[in-house]
């Protein structure tokens, strides 16, 4: 009886633990082309919700702002100044402290009046149009950073597009290879309480694979399984190296600067924070928004300081569906406005400068009478970030149907 | 009706031309395809059906193919298993009218609460109270019958799955998955959310097998998929609202014309993306469907208006104005562009209504080009990825031929030798949603907690119900099979065979007749045939019946065990509150077995169907 059940008592099955057996391909490729001189990588941050662009960066000199806005306007004078004054017209809310010494070294820079030519006021449609980039399209089946991968025309290392996030955002819809992981811990053969157990069906997994009759599933299996076995050896960064917040966000930009460090042939990478829809009691120096904005600010300056060697090839773009109303709302908040703001944050960004156009807040300037109005259409900035910092060829297929100019942002090439 | 006497002429007609309908018993050319009884019915199956076991095999052999083919498109099976297993979901009757009632957004709670003084205007800020805050909120909401959301649905995802799981109208459960994601409504639009298992269940389900004209008539009616694409706010121009908003004093926020859902009726619906339609005829289209909306229910300022409307004029007066009101849904005139209108070179005269909008459907669904596009969607469904352009024409005649039968399609489909071809068998990639179906079926599981499943076809690429845009989820197997999806697919199969997922039960021996493998091998051999019937086993068990005879195996797991990178524990979320129920694996010789029956179910054959 025991002998008959040796095949079991023994594990049943066999061993990972081979060891890393070489470089996996498609690290090698991603290697190679670095030495082709082409190794960009995008960040790009999606704060759901609609941040209010006029609390974020505000027109505080703006006599109408303040009378709009009796709870929630801030100033960059006093005793405890809400502001710090970026360029005399526009203050920087204090929850984001941390990107002034950004904005003044020139590597930070700001577009204000930023939004959609679709005037949706609707969440879901807002997000859906910018991150399909086909702000009048709802059928287009790809998302616009799908299409910038694409276009980088190189062969696909299994991380070339990542979003940290559990299930893939809109803006990674498409045909080009993309991932979706919130834990890049995760990314294992794993059986919960048994480490052995998972070992021995990694490797079982992985000779099954190697021989499978479908050229797909062996392909992606050589694949995975090189994946793993290299994110198993990376190295995490402690506290001490970047200060990240525990959020989210935190934990999403801590992960891709390891995928950065790692030169596993990153080159689009895809985050979000939420919480930015405030209809209730907004707050000025603390409340909900200072809150957001703190951790937004504190989880990109920590991740900026973590790449301190890695600075020159990565560019963070920070987007988000709408603005809220000039007006604050009667719960001490603001409702679903039209344009917001947008930080570019890279050392060959021309930083320093709040660029776009944000007129007087007088009524008759306002869009529908109440709304900052869209001034920059949001496609003109992807477009001039992705095609300069991404090197791309060509263009015409990344906003379909789009023709604009850009602001110069990033200087030409 | 024309199509009554056709068939009654074609009774007359047959006897004397000599000619009998095919019965439908002798369809099926797979022995002209080298295929015996038994792989067919694997095929079948495997296309048909979320998963077979050997067991169902036989008896569809038994009942014969044909015969089971038929009773599958009729769909009428009492399914009593399935019934019992739904009795105790509060919402599976639920109309979209209670639906709107009772599930609400966080945000509508908070603001329904600000409104009658519950919560105050400043409670927010104080982050010290947060659980006082959230229990008042929680009180109110169960004061007011009110509850969030997420449970409306965890509960619709939940009955999907073990419909898919337990249903024995298998093919039913399989085409209104194809339907639903052919006209994809999402869960993430927060304003469709209640509308949403109604769509399914009274939209999508009834009309899986029938006529496409209904079925593409009844979704342009229904109210998620009037929110969905925007439809509901969409306002003509000649109309009269229009004409009201015109007075400057009214001009508040300019509605009008949204093309969306006109635009996606032609290119995802209907005629596909290189049907032939320009963008003018997306905005006489849009002109056309302008007034058609969902009717307004609860305390809007819409229903008030219906309401008085219904008081003041009386219904039937109100019909006689050109007003259509069915159930959830309503055409309003006074919202409709009343001009003429020409849509793919059809003329649409002035003050056409409500009948205009479903003359057009019906041109839309009787169109060439919506004959090929729903045709090849339908090959790609159920032969292959690049389904050949014969098959696709077959497909396609019979569509045009039957005003748009979906059964006599399927039909057309199975007696099709490209259906029973090499490019065709075990082509198919499972997607995470099939795969995690099929695993369930071939363990004959007791799933009492389907959600957890959800969160697991999440993390290999599928949220169902959760796709954004209105294309639905790719039907390709590159789609489905990246590095991080496959890794998990391989989890996903270990951690159900080993009992790490909550709320499932099944008996591993139980499926071997209580037989208990006598070595590697045997247990292999034994679980791949329950598995994988019909299916080519040699390359998989020779591949690993030299690592599990390896002599030196004890001191290599050991070693194994030591040296392996420590792979992190998962987090569930949901594990937590109700991980009792686990499929009462504790003898270690039996987690041994679980885990060659894991590896199964991970491996790369069990990925296709």
């Amino acid at each position: 009886m025991i002998s008959r059940r040796a095949f079991i008592k023994a594990g049943g099955l066999t061993l990972f633990g081979i060891g890393m057996g070489g470089v996996p391909g498609f690290v090698a490729r991603a290697a190679y082309r670095e030495k082709l001189g082409s190794k960009k990588i995008l960040v790009c941050i999606f704060q759901r919700g609609a941040m209010d662009g006029l609390m974020a960066v505000s027109p505080f000199t703006d006599p109408h702002l303040k009378a709009s806005r009796p709870d929630l306007f801030l100033s960059a004078s006093g005793s405890t100044p809400g502001l710090t004054d970026l360029d005399g017209t526009f203050g920087l809310h204090h929850a984001f402290n941390s990107f002034v010494p950004l904005f003044k070294e020139g590597r930070l820079a700001i577009v204000h009046g930023m939004g959609s030519p679709n005037p949706t006021r609707s969440h879901f449609d807002a997000q859906d149009y910018m991150e399909s980039g086909t702000p009048f399209n709802k059928g287009t089946a790809s998302g616009w950073l799908n299409r910038a991968a694409k276009l980088t025309g190189h062969d696909a290392s299994p991380f070339a597009a990542v979003s940290l996030t559990s299930s893939m955002p809109r803006s990674l819809y498409g045909d080009h290879p993309a991932l979706a992981v919130q834990n890049l811990k995760d990314f294992a053969v794993q059986v919960k309480g048994d480490r052995a157990g998972a070992a021995m069906a990694a490797k079982s997994f992985e000779d099954l694979y190697d021989q499978a009759s479908s050229d797909l599933l062996k392909e992606k299996g050589s694949e995975s399984f090189e994946a793993m076995r290299m994110i198993g050896s990376l190295k995490w960064p402690t506290s001490v190296d970047a200060p990240y917040p525990a959020s989210p966000l935190g934990m999403a930009l801590k992960q891709i600067a390891v995928l950065i460090k790692s030169d596993v042939g990153l080159e689009i990478a895809f985050a979000e924070s939420t919480g930015w829809d405030t209809h209730f009691n907004q707050g000025t120096l603390n409340g909900p928004f200072a809150r957001n904005a703190s951790d937004f600010s504190k989880s990109i300056s920590a991740f900026w300081e973590d790449l301190k060697n890695y600075q020159d090839q990565v560019l963070v773009m920070t987007m988000t569906e709408f603005g809220r109303t000039v007006k604050q709302n009667g719960t001490r908040g603001t409702d679903h406005g039209r344009a917001s703001c947008s930080f570019i944050l890279g050392n060959h960004v021309k930083g320093g400068k709040v660029y776009g156009t944000v007129p007087s807040l007088a009524v008759e300037n306002l869009e529908d009478g109440r709304d900052l109005p869209v001034t920059t259409d949001f496609r003109s900035v992807f477009n001039e970030v992705a095609a300069k910092h991404l090197q791309l060829k060509e263009t015409t297929d990344l906003f379909p149907g789009w023709k604009g100019n850009s602001l110069g942002i990033l200087p030409a090439r | 009706m024309p199509s009554r006497y056709f068939i009654v002429l074609l009774t007359i007609l047959i006897p004397l031309s000599g000619f009998r309908p095919q019965p439908m018993s002798s369809a099926f050319p797979y022995a002209k395809m080298g295929l015996t009884d038994r792989q067919a019915a694997a095929h079948l199956l495997s296309r048909f059906t979320y998963g077979a076991t050997p067991a169902d095999i036989d008896a569809a052999i038994k009942m014969g193919l044909e015969n089971w083919f038929n009773r599958q498109l009729q769909a009428n099976a009492k399914d009593e298993v399935l019934g019992k297993r739904l009795t105790s979901f509060q919402t599976l009757n639920m109309s979209n009218e209670e639906a709107v009632e009772q599930f609400v957004r966080n945000g509508q709670l908070l603001r329904m609460a600000a409104e009658d003084g519950v919560i105050s205007k400043d409670s927010l800020q104080k982050d010290t109270n947060k659980e006082a805050y959230r229990k008042k909120l929680q009180a109110y909401a169960a004061s007011k019958g009110l509850k969030p959301q997420k449970e409306l649905i965890k509960e619709f995802i939940s009955h999907k799955i073990l419909r898919s799981i337990y249903s024995e109208n298998q093919l039913q459960e399989v085409m209104t998955e194809f339907w639903f994601n052919h006209f994809n409504v999402s869960f993430t639009k927060p304003q469709s959310i209640p509308f949403i298992p109604s769509y399914e269940r009274d939209v999508i389900r009834p009309n899986a097998l029938g006529s496409f004209n209904t079925l593409l008539l009844a979704t342009a009616k229904s109210p998620a998929m009037l929110m969905y694409l925007d439809n509901f706010s969409s306002s003509g121009e000649n109309s009269k609202m229009a004409a009201r908003q015109n007075q400057p004093a009214k001009a508040k926020r300019p509605k009008g014309l949204n093309e969306n859902y006109a635009r996606e009726v032609m290119e995802l619906h209907t005629l596909g993306v290189d049907g032939g339609y320009t963008q003018q005829d997306v905005t006489e289209a849009a002109r056309v469907f302008t007034g058609w909306t969902i009717y307004p229910r609860g305390e809007s300022a819409g229903a008030g208006m219906i309401q008085k409307a219904l008081q003041q004029k009386g219904e039937a007066n109100l019909r006689a104005a050109g007003f259509v009101i069915e159930k959830d849904f309503l055409f309003t005139p006074n919202r409709h562009d009343d001009g003429s209108k020409k849509v793919l070179g059809k003329t649409f005269p002035a003050g056409g209504g409500y009948q205009e909008g479903v003359e057009l459907l019906s041109m839309l669904a009787r169109h060439s080009s919506t004959a090929k596009f729903i045709s090849r969607k339908l090959a790609i469904r159920f032969a292959s990825d690049n389904p050949s352009p014969e098959l696709v024409s077959k497909l396609s005649d019979t569509f045009l031929q039957t005003d748009g039968d979906i059964s006599r399609m399927l039909r057309t489909l199975v007696s099709s030798q490209e259906f029973w071809s090499p490019e065709s068998i075990r082509q198919k990639i499972k997607s995470p949603f099939e795969l995690t179906v099929s695993a369930l079926r071939v363990l004959e599981a007791d799933v009492r907690q389907p959600h957890h499943l959800f969160e697991w076809m999440n993390r290999m690429g599928q949220k169902i119900y959760f796709y954004q845009a209105p294309t639905g989820f790719p039907d390709k197997g590159e789609y489905w099979i990246n590095t991080g999806a496959l890794l998990n697919r391989m989890n996903f199969g270990l951690a159900l065979a080993t009992g790490k997922i909550p709320g499932i039960k099944f008996d591993v021996l139980g499926l071997n007749r209580n037989h208990e493998p006598g070595s590697a091998n045997e247990a292999l051999e034994a679980y791949a045939n329950l598995f994988l019937p019909e299916r080519e086993l040699m390359p998989t068990l020779e591949r690993l019946t030299p690592l599990l005879n390896d002599p030196q195996l004890p001191e290599k797991v050991q070693a194994a065990a030591a040296t392996a990178p420590a792979p992190p524990e998962q987090d569930d979320p949901l594990d937590a509150s109700e991980g009792d129920m686990h499929s009462g694996i504790t003898d270690n010789n039996d987690y041994r077995l679980s885990q060659v029956i894991g590896i199964i179910l991970g491996s790369p054959e069990f990925q296709r169907r």
